[in-house]
């Protein structure tokens, strides 16, 4: 081996051992930017709640009809008809057929049983709940529909939801920018 | 003589300012991200509308009743009021045959929620308004395959595509360009 050699590989060591020596260095997240995010967040999402007290989630696939008009949508129980289904309290209750009629088994004299059933089933519990609270029962349902959903499944469910004993009726649209 | 073994070194990489910069970019996608803001129609089955008409010709007993009435077809409006179709064949009070408005794009599907003649209906609502400026009710109804959007889209017209009725909710006068901004959904009618 030759001196330069040597000389080099020494010098080498002295590098490894003065490296080994160094204490390690602790990394620190820069914690002011995710404060800012965080705090952007709150009041984002404060202010969405805030001005929606009622959130609407369509089912898959929905198309909600888009419209002009601007009135909010008030407190009411929602029911999601589609041209697939009728979608109540996140269950599919009423099957469609694929022409986008409701299955005849589930349909008498425009009355949707399924749907019914439900409708009675949460009236009851709503009626409970006034009674106790004594505020007034609010007999409102939120028609969330399809843009391509046809009349007379609008009718049949409008004609179900008033002999549950439902007086007022709201259709959920999608406001036009 | 022995192979030389080279020495790996750690390179990390520094993630801090890449992290910044991602966690600067959710809230600024967050904002631009279009949401689609809800709005609702208030409509009345029959029954309880004609209740509320029976209170409203009591407060308004000097005014007939308007009555209006659109039948939304597969190939136009039936515009009626007071029971009488507009453009009906003469000595009859409704015209199956012809629709009052008829379509604006011809042979168009169903699907195309533009076929129907929206600005005339708005029109005509706008002149029965002008004739009747105290009524805001209408009963729409519709053959059976017609599409949702298509109901809406006529609920619009007859409202006035321009009406903002959400400040008249809360109590503010009602704006002039609002004509029957209160439907009511009839089914099977004709």
């Amino acid at each position: 081996m030759s001196p330069e050699q040597e000389a080099f590989l020494a010098k080498k060591k002295e590098k490894a051992a003065a490296r080994r020596a160094k204490p390690e260095e602790k990394g620190e997240l820069g914690m002011t930017s995710l404060m800012d995010i965080v705090s952007i967040l709150v009041v984002y999402l404060l202010k969405s709640y805030a001005s929606d007290p009622i959130v609407i989630n369509p089912t898959a696939g929905q198309k909600i009809p888009m419209s002009s008009a601007d009135a909010p949508v008030q407190d009411g129980v929602p029911i999601f008809v589609t041209t697939r289904g009728i979608t109540f309290d996140n269950k599919k209750i009423v099957t469609m057929t694929p022409d986008g009629d409701i299955d005849p088994s589930q349909v008498q004299n425009h009355l949707i049983g399924p749907l019914y059933d439900q409708l009675a089933e949460e009236v009851d519990k709503a009626k409970q709940l006034a009674e106790r609270t004594n505020k007034p029962w609010n007999a409102r349902v939120i028609l969330v529909g399809d843009q391509d959903l046809k009349f007379s499944v609008l009718v049949d469910v409008m004609y179900t939801t008033g002999r549950a004993e439902f007086a007022e009726y709201s259709f959920c649209v999608i406001r036009k920018s | 003589m022995p192979r030389k073994k080279m020495e790996e070194e750690d390179i990390q990489a520094n993630l801090l300012p890449v992290m910044n910069i991602m966690f600067l970019l959710i809230p600024a996608l967050l904002m631009a991200m279009e949401f689609a803001s809800m709005a609702s129609i208030n409509v009345s089955p029959p029954k309880f509308a004609a209740a509320a008409q029976q209170k409203d010709e009591e407060q308004k007993k000097d005014e007939k009743p308007l009555n209006l009435k659109v039948f939304v077809m597969e190939d136009g409006f039936r515009v009626s009021a007071d029971g009488q179709q507009e453009g009906a064949e003469a000595g009859k009070s409704q015209d199956s045959k012809a629709p009052t408005i008829g379509l604006a794009k011809q042979g168009a599907p169903l699907n195309d929620y533009e076929r129907y003649d929206y600005a005339q209906l708005e029109a005509k609502a706008k002149g029965y308004k002008q004739l009747f400026p105290n009524e805001a009710v209408v009963t729409i109804s519709a053959e059976a395959n017609i599409p949702m959007q298509s109901i809406i889209m006529t609920m619009d017209a007859l409202a006035g595509r321009t009406c903002k009725i959400a400040k008249a909710l809360k109590g503010e006068q009602l704006p002039d360009d609002c004509y029957f901004w209160q439907p009511i959904v009839e089914g099977g009618a004709g």
